[in-house]
């Protein structure tokens, strides 16, 4: 077994761990950062974000107006004073990335331009054509480079974390390319490792995107936080999931049904806007859960399109003309193009909702350190209390850059106390791990891994998708409960070990079933509606009596998850009404 | 629905002293990407097969392989077009060592990448609380640039890499091109060495399949050959300083 | 383990791709071209010899294999002009704050001056032979 030291070891190179590495060196460049990933950073599922990234910058919008979108659109969920926090530090992060390079989208006499994004009452999103997240994240990357502080590994995989005296104090990595285990001691760990919707049958999500962080903190007594919270994002191609951002409403582009109907009108988000001036929160701006709703709706009556895929709507942008479309949407134009054959200049675009983004995961303070000493958690795998029940768009990428940030320097506030353990001391329950995975990668069972996967994938889209029904709901929760079981029968062909992706994958679904577990077993627990956990059958109504608390999934030794309840922060909006369509909009009570 | 030949270049580092090539039959729908099929293969015919993938919208820059010789993205590579061919040949990118089967060993491409200080470099630091104004105009200037993915599609493309793998090549030197483009960027002239060393800009012959190959229409080859003009000038004023007693060495 | 597969460059890289096919045959304009000067130094040196020596190398310039070569090489000129020529909106691109000139007008004004030149060319030489001829 190779073995490691590091001050800071990060787990993940995409936008939220690039900028907590950045931080850190800032912060204290005498320290050794080491950025941890299992693909080469600029391959991080960041690269994919479309639309844009949230920052009051018009001089009409206030850090308030932002602070209530985001805590209405989250449905009360939010921690108000992380939303606080938040929304202050926002613009100074899209203003570094300018500062870094970040190419922007300007206006003609070349100050930055915002654009309109699904439940901000004001444009406050900052974009870079419609390829934000690319820009973002080889931003990040590059700038990056100019630190000696930092050290990467690209290609290696974690597996375990490592805990000694209540502390984490390190962790095992596949290094992928020779398939040898590498022990990594550091003082502080920042997990920074991305979302879970790969759990999903129909997602947006690409293949590295597997909770791995999740499982890893929830396997060390870490709860997981509002893990029944999963959006789902209302256009994404059929079949693939491939994303048609919303920035394609917020410029203009309509939702329609077979009939070239714009059915949003029938679901309290009326009323009709004119063709080409979308209004902020109404209609196809609505927010991405109750869009999504509406879409099962038509499905269930029959209104929507029958195409080679499945069912879909039309997402119609014709009337926007070639310029504009080529100009703030020339990626979606592309994607149209490539992966269902249209031109969004000539017709419109099928989509249809798929799994998206996961609100819930590893429960952080408001500085994200974890509960477990010495563990700081980031980016999309974490919970820090920002999205409630529903995130709004453009939140998360600035949620990366504020909150990665704050991670890094906490960390490098720890690592300078000199925490380290000595690796020698890690040694004996590394080697039990390594052995455990050892096994794995010879294992010869008779479960197929692509057959788990697929059971897994659809079991959840049937019990914890768009709308949850309570015998679908144990089904699903029985049914991870099996495949976890017949994971332990798992059978791998390959066998070898250099870049042996066969393994990996094993790994993968085995943190894809424990975020599984978790989620569905705080689905079926929380016992209302609210926010995109929707359950029309049993408990169609938001119930603040009960439930305005985050749900905690801890994971049982031998045992299915335990669901504990946590009390939000409310500073100074109480629980209201969430408006959308043409009645004004506000937190209540203010 | 029909199917179609798949024929893979394998390599495995503990078994294999060479690549060799082995036969999938695997479906072949309209829509059917060759990251489908890579991915069919792997989950029903031979987990042994080992390529890298993520995003599957030719956004991640992950997946780059040879298809019946050219470099190309498999996720956005379509079955369909091989209908006529019948037979679809996969090899890892040309150029580059194989790690295994499908797996480029793409290291060295990206320690190019870094070695061209591709960040943004300010002598005279803005205010925290403004941005640069960059018209867009002055955007363009430098957009297509920016656009790259590291694919590293490029790399396999180029005989000139293929000759001498410390030639910086068309991501790295393209990369260096779109920082000294940007209106805000003050870093060219810390730049040049790079440009005008042997393994820079001057080691392309301007083959310019780069640039055909790019599934970003990125351009490398002419942001190559810019920089040669670029160096030329750079050349010339430095020739001019030194004839005047001012070398800037 | 790692024991990465180290390629080799084959040595015919340029005849497996239709791309680096064109390209060799734009670069192998060159070996025409040379073989054309090398017969013009031959006729500068036997002009220099004397008036006989000069006549037969004309005579020879025009038996089928010289035409032959004149024509390959008049052929390869024209390729290489042709194809640099498209190539040079990708490298001389003006656009700066002061000055833009649209790549498509770079390209036109390069076409223009090339064959501007040729043009040029062919007029001065009939201009100077002309008397010559006539006489
Ligand atoms: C298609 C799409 C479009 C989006 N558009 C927007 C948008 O317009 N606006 C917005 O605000 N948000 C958007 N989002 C959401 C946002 O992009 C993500 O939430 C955010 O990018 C997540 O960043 P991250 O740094 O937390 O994780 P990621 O970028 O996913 O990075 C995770 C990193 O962790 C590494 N990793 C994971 N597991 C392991 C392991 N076991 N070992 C080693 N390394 C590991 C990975 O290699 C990777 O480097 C979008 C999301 C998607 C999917
Ligand atoms: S220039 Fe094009 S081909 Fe080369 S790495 Fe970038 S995107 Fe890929
Ligand atoms: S899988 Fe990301 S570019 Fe092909």
């Amino acid at each position: 077994m190779n073995q490691q030291q590091a001050d800071i070891v990060i787990v993940g190179g995409g936008g939220a761990g690039l900028r907590a590495a950045i931080a850190a060196a800032e912060s204290n460049p005498g320290l050794d950062i080491l950025l941890l990933s299992k693909v080469y950073p600029m391959r991080s599922h960041t690269v994919a974000a479309e639309g844009g990234c949230a920052g009051v910058i018009q001089p009409h919008d206030s850090l308030d107006a932002h602070f209530d979108d985001t805590v209405a659109g989250g449905d009360w969920l939010c921690d108000q004073d992380v939303v606080d926090y938040f929304v202050r530090h926002a613009t100074e992060e899209n203003l570094r990335l300018e500062h870094w390079g970040c190419p922007w989208s300007r206006k003609p006499d070349g100050s930055i331009n915002v654009r309109a994004f699904g439940g901000m009452q004001i444009e406050r999103t900052w974009f870079a054509a419609d390829k934000t997240g690319f820009h973002i994240l080889h931003t990040l990357f590059q700038t990056s480079l100019k630190y000696p502080a930092i050290r990467r590994c690209d290609e290696y995989f974690c597996t375990d974390l490592l805990v000694e005296d209540g502390h984490c104090a390190g962790l095992l990595a596949i290094d992928m390319r020779s398939g040898e285990q590498t022990l990594i001691a550091a003082s502080a760990v920042i997990l920074a490792t991305g979302g879970a919707a790969r759990v999903y049958r129909y997602n947006t999500n690409g293949g590295i995107v597997t909770g791995d962080g999740m499982a890893l903190a929830y396997r060390q007594g870490v709860p997981l936080r509002d893990m029944e919270f999963v959006q789902y994002h209302p256009t994404g191609l059929p079949g693939s999931g491939i994303l048609i951002t919303e920035a394609a409403r917020g410029e203009g582009g309509v939702l329609t049904t077979c009939d070239g109907y714009r059915y949003l009108q029938d679901y309290g988000l009326g009323p009709e806007t004119p063709l080409g001036k979308p209004q902020n929160k109404q209609m196809e701006l609505g927010p991405r859960d109750r869009l999504s709703q509406a879409f099962w709706h038509e499905e269930q009556a029959g209104r929507t399109v029958a195409t080679e895929r499945g069912a879909a709507v039309y997402l119609d942008l014709r009337h926007l003309g070639e310029q504009r479309i080529q100009e703030r949407l020339p990626f979606i134009r592309d994607l149209a193009r490539t992966y269902v054959n249209v031109d969004a200049v000539h017709e419109p675009i099928p989509v249809r909702p798929t799994a998206h983004y996961t609100m819930g995961g590893i429960q952080t303070d408001r500085h994200t350190a974890t509960c477990l000493p010495g563990l700081y958690a980031v980016g999309e795998c974490a919970s820090v209390g920002l999205h409630g029940a529903n995130r709004l768009g453009s939140n998360s990428l600035a949620e990366l850059g504020v909150f990665g940030r704050l991670a890094g320097e906490q960390a490098a506030e720890r690592a300078a106390q000199g925490l380290a353990v000595d690796p020698q001391r890690l040694r004996p329950q590394a080697e039990a791990q390594a052995a455990g995975r050892e096994a794995l990668r010879t294992a010869n069972g008779p479960e197929r891994l692509a057959a788990l996967r697929d059971e897994m994938a659809c079991a959840m889209e049937a019990g914890i998708g768009i709308f949850r029904v309570p015998a679908q709901m144990s089904a699903t929760i029985e049914k991870i409960a099996e495949l976890k079981a017949r994971y332990q029968q798992l059978g791998l062909k390959d066998g070898s070990r250099a870049f042996n992706t066969e393994w990996l994958q094993a790994i993968e679904l085995g943190f894809l079933l424990d975020v599984a577990e978790a989620m569905s077993h705080a689905a079926l627990a929380r016992q209302e509606s609210r926010g995109s956990h929707q359950r029309p059958e049993d408990f169609p109504a938001r119930n603040d009596a009960l439930f305005l608390k985050h749900s905690l999934a801890r994971q049982q030794p031998g045992g299915a998850a335990e669901v504990s309840w946590q009390d939000v922060v409310i500073t100074r909006s109480a629980p209201g009404e969430r408006h959308y369509g043409g009645t004004t909009v506000q937190g209540a009570n203010r | 629905m029909g199917t179609i030949e798949l024929v893979a270049t394998r390599y495995r580092p503990e078994q294999d002293v060479q690549p060799w090539e082995q036969r999938y039959t695997v479906p072949c729908s309209e829509d059917m990407s060759l990251l489908d099929a890579l991915n069919y293969i792997k989950d029903e015919l031979d987990p042994s097969l080992s390529h890298r993938w993520s995003c599957r919208m030719a956004i991640c820059g992950s997946c780059g392989v040879m298809v019946n010789g050219e470099p190309k993205l498999s996720c956005k590579t379509f079955l369909r077009d091989y209908r006529e061919a019948g037979v679809v040949q996969v090899r890892a990118l040309d150029n580059l060592p194989v790690e295994r089967d499908l797996v480029a060993d793409i290291s060295g491409v990206v320690e190019h990448i870094e070695a061209v200080k591709p960040w943004l470099i300010r002598h005279s630091t803005a205010p925290v609380d403004t941005a640069h104004t960059q018209t867009p105009e002055q955007m363009a200037r430098y957009h297509a640039f920016s656009q790259c993915i590291n694919c590293a599609l490029c790399y396999a493309a180029c005989p000139q890499f293929g000759r001498n793998p410390a030639f910086l090549g068309p991501a790295a030197l393209t990369l260096a091109q779109r920082y000294n483009l940007d209106s805000r960027d003050e870093g060219s002239s810390e730049r040049m060495p790079w440009l005008n060393a042997e393994e820079g800009v001057w080691s392309c012959t301007f083959v310019g399949y780069c640039s055909e190959v790019c599934p970003k229409d990125v351009d490398p080859a002419s942001a190559i050959n810019r920089g040669k003009v670029a160096s030329d000038i750079n050349y010339g004023v430095n020739l001019f300083r030194l004839l005047r007693g001012k070398s800037d060495a | 383990m790692r024991k990465p597969w180290q390629p080799q460059q084959p040595r015919d890289w340029w005849l497996h791709n239709p791309a680096y096919r064109r390209y060799m045959l734009r670069e192998a304009t060159a070996l025409p071209l040379m073989l054309y000067t090398l017969l013009l130094l031959a006729g500068i040196f036997q002009f220099s010899r004397g008036e006989v020596a000069f006549a037969a190398w004309l005579s020879w310039m025009q038996t089928p294999a010289a035409l032959l070569l004149q024509g390959i090489a008049l052929a390869a000129a024209l390729l290489h002009a042709v194809t640099w020529v498209a190539l040079v909106p990708k490298i001389l691109v003006i656009d700066s704050d002061r000055l833009r000139i649209d790549p498509r007008q770079v390209l036109r004004a390069h076409q223009l001056g090339a064959l501007a030149g040729n043009l040029g060319l062919v007029v001065a030489t009939l201009w100077l032979l002309w008397p010559a001829g006539g006489a």
